[in-house]
């Protein structure tokens, strides 16, 4: 009894602290735009060229799956930070002196980001209400089978997430941006089984089974695949009146197994969670220190040294306050680089020659990979000061908007066009001029991304998030109006990177805006 | 040199003033800035350092107002705020490098200054260590070093010796009476022994607004005669306490010795003491509340 309240205040601080931040607003409100898109039908659900009639079972699990499609990617990104706040805040300090045990701390966080999760879906469960009579085919809202594909298949997937989100943070590596990568592709690679029709945990196998089961029914087609998303076959659609599905004991336990899976991801996070013991995550981790001269704050030299030295600062010579571009571009450019290792640099430089090697169909491949493997180095611009602290330094300094800023993100710059490098060059010895145009956009447009998306959401997370959604939308997959690299030659015939291009100046005015109110 | 502030103020959500028609003029030396915990002196700092723009009023460095002309200001302003961080991969030098670099310091000067900083703050021997695993002690002495950088003719120092140890705050202090002679120094603590150890003047807040600004003699000079000690048993203190506002008790042998700051002897046998900046703080800061709750 006495855990279940410590676990119910854990919970609920946790979750207060959250719902109580302007950016939990805005999560709301996107929640709300994807409930909304479903309503207008930008977003639909379509077997071949067929679709359900907009009632309650079809709005139901179409709501279901635009929940674990998008909310199961993009809620992780929302909630992998409960145990890093209690971190900064000093708060996990004071926790870990009290008689908390690390499962109980572990759960309570879990149930917190499950929480915050629920939350979204009960917007987009409203929001399939509002659907049903703004497409208005059928006004009767039975509730139950509204609801019970949103019970039934989110319910499990966001706990997972919860769960996972929690898991990330108690291991070392997983805990910062890498993690963040490392989820983009977990879900990705999820995607291909629910189209298989397997127990997935995001719930989409037993719907479609349902699905293609009815239309093979009606139509008498045979179909294994589906589109969820914008492309709209209305004018040629059939539609058909599916009556929901039949919840089979198979399904209800295989979802019933996913949450207890979340609760199993859970306590092996309890297993790894360092309990804010700060010696386990930093200087003996990476093997600077030596011998004997781990951290414990104490330098055994500052006794014997003190006394003697006298306390006078010589004055400054003239002259010595004079800016150069140039230093303060290569500070930024190490701060940029700064601890990494070489094997970063190897695969780096490995892209770089691959990009110059490669003819042009390897490029689609080479230069992706070329511009997400310094992911993690461009998601700090425009976050670095507020995420260390050091905003009340750098931005008291003279003319941080007309100095810091563009040093940093010309840095980015740099870094876009070196570990691009190689296919750059190659465009421009083989005089693929319109190539090299889209290419030196897709340079530009990825730091600026960085550093606008930086500067506003005080966190490198959304653009680790956003970037990695367009990266494998738009060049990756070939999309032509989101390849904002100029790997598709059709796109860049189309003038697509001139898009990019007018998005580049619109993110950096966004970027300068920005830093503009942060340094007052 | 010249900084005017002219009645500044700073109001906070839900119609909160942090600071209140705050008018002060300083030329060079150091200012103490005390205050109880919530005073406003955080605040006043953060407007003088350009980090916040105040709701009425302006301060002006050299007749220049600091909130439309920041970069006026931080081109020779060393800022040490109360809370602040450093990035953790990089070492002592390199961060000082960096900042140096913002601050629009030539290379070569820079490196020179940083090598003599690191010896002032005490920190050669670890300025090749990562900064992720600096002791919080020495994290405030790399804050305090890059606050030296510039070589400020305005240095803002917020609660700069939270976090050293005895020796390295008897360090910092001198440091600070050295820089006191040709700059403004603004130094803000709770802690009275080292404004008493550096302050040329001292600046007294509460609830956001200034209470008074003299020099620490002066400040001494009126409550001379008013401060009382005498000796009572270790029993008697808590009675003791519920009558007098006692601003100081040691246990001694012969008991406990209560110290009290009050225009009439407390008790018959009290004796008067020479007075601390305590007591004088202590006492204008009582009299500001007794005439606000009167």
């Amino acid at each position: 009894m006495r855990q279940a309240r410590v676990l119910y205040h854990l919970m609920r601080a946790d979750f207060l602290e959250r719902v109580r931040r302007y950016s939990f607003l805005v999560t709301l409100a996107l929640a709300t735009w994807l409930g909304w898109a479903v309503s207008t039908g930008k977003i639909k659900l379509w077997i071949s060229d067929i679709r359900g009639i907009y009632n309650s079972a079809w709005v139901g699990v179409l709501m279901a799956m635009v929940v674990n499609f998008f909310i199961a990617l993009a809620g992780f990104y929302v909630v992998k930070n409960s145990i890093e706040r209690d971190r900064r805040t000093g708060v996990g300090q004071i926790l870990a002196t009290t008689p908390l045990s690390k499962p109980l701390y572990t759960l309570g966080k879990a149930l917190s980001n499950l929480a915050v999760l629920l939350a979204m879906v009960a917007v987009l469960a409203v929001m399939a209400v509002v659907a049903q009579f703004v497409v208005g085919e059928d006004t009767h809202v039975q509730l139950g089978p509204l609801l019970a594909p949103i019970l039934v298949f989110c319910v499990p997937a966001m706990a997972l997430v919860a769960a996972f989100a929690v898991l990330f943070e108690t291991i070392p590596f997983l805990k910062g941006g890498f993690g963040n990568v490392v989820w983009f592709f977990a879900y990705v690679s999820v995607i291909p089984l629910a189209i298989k029709g397997h127990q997935d945990p995001l719930g989409m196998g037993p719907v479609t089974s349902s699905l293609f089961a009815a239309v093979k029914r009606v139509f008498g087609i045979t179909t294994t695949s589906f589109v969820l998303g914008g492309i709209d076959r209305e004018a040629n659609a059939r539609t058909f009146r599916w009556e929901g599905m039949d919840w089979t004991g198979e399904i209800l336990l295989g979802r019933l197994a996913w949450l207890a899976l979340a609760v199993g991801v859970t306590l092996v996070a309890a297993l790894l969670f360092d309990r804010f013991d700060t010696s386990r995550s930093w200087a003996p981790s990476r093997g600077r220190q030596k011998a004997g001269g781990a951290d414990n704050g104490l330098v055994p030299a500052l006794a014997a040294e003190a006394a003697p030295i006298p306390v006078h600062l010589h004055p400054l010579p003239a002259g010595s306050r004079r800016f150069r571009f140039f230093d303060l571009l290569r500070a930024e450019l190490r701060l940029l680089l700064k601890g990494q290792r070489w094997w970063w640099y190897m695969v780096a430089a490995g892209l770089i020659i691959a990009g110059f090697a490669v003819p042009e169909e390897g490029r689609k491949i080479v230069l992706p990979l070329a511009w997400m493997w310094p992911i993690l180095l461009w998601s700090p611009m425009g976050n670095r000061e507020a995420r260390f602290a050091t905003d009340g330094l750098v931005f008291s300094a003279a003319w941080p908007l007309q100095r810091q800023l563009p040093a940093t993100w010309l840095a980015g710059v740099l870094l876009a066009l070196v570990t691009g490098g190689g296919v750059g060059l190659r465009l421009a010895l083989t005089g693929h001029w319109a190539g090299l145009g889209a290419w030196l956009v897709g340079a530009l447009f990825i730091p600026t991304f960085a550093l606008a998306l930086g500067v506003w959401s005080g966190s490198g997370k959304l653009f680790e998030a956003v970037y990695l959604f367009l990266w494998y939308i738009g060049p990756l997959n070939q999309t032509r109006p989101l390849d904002f690299m100029g790997v598709v030659p059709a796109a860049v015939k189309a003038g697509v990177p001139l898009a990019w291009l007018a998005a580049t100046v619109a993110l950096g005015v966004a970027g300068v805006v920005g830093r503009r109110r942060q340094v007052g | 040199m010249r900084l005017t502030i002219e009645g500044v103020g700073k109001r906070y959500k839900g119609n909160f003033w942090g600071l209140k028609d705050f008018t002060l003029d300083l030329g060079p030396g150091v200012l103490g800035l005390l205050g109880p915990n919530g005073a406003g002196k955080s605040t006043l700092m953060r407007i003088l350092a350009t980090i916040t723009k105040p709701t009425q009023g302006r301060a002006l460095w050299n007749g220049v107002d600091v909130a439309r002309s920041p970069d006026e200001l931080r081109s020779g302003l060393g800022y040490l705020p109360q809370d602040f961080g450093v990035y953790p991969n990089l070492n002592a030098v390199e961060f000082l490098e960096y900042m140096a670099a913002v601050k629009g310091l030539d290379g070569g000067a820079a490196r020179r200054r940083i090598d003599e900083l690191l010896v002032l703050v005490n920190l050669t021997e670890a300025r090749k260590r990562p900064l992720g695993g600096y002791s919080g002690g020495m994290k405030q002495r790399i804050g305090i070093a890059q606050a030296l950088l510039n070589d400020p003719q305005l240095l803002i120092v917020d609660e700069p010796t939270v976090g050293l140890d005895p020796e390295e705050r008897v360090r910092f202090r001198n440091l600070l009476s050295d820089l006191g002679g040709e700059r403004i120094v603004i130094l803000s603590t709770h802690i009275v022994s080292d404004v008493e150890a550096t302050a040329t003047g001292i600046a007294l807040i509460d609830q956001g607004r200034l209470l008074t600004h003299a020099a620490p003699e002066e400040l001494l000079r009126r409550v001379e005669g008013k401060v009382w000690e005498w000796v009572i048993p270790s029993a008697e203190l808590p009675a003791a306490r519920e009558k007098w506002k006692i601003s100081n008790a040691i246990r001694r042998g012969d008991g406990v010795h209560a110290r009290v700051v009050s225009a009439q002897p407390p008790v018959a046998d009290a004796t008067p003491v020479p007075p601390s900046l305590e007591d004088a703080y202590l006492a204008v800061l009582e009299g500001s509340r007794a005439r606000e709750a009167a």
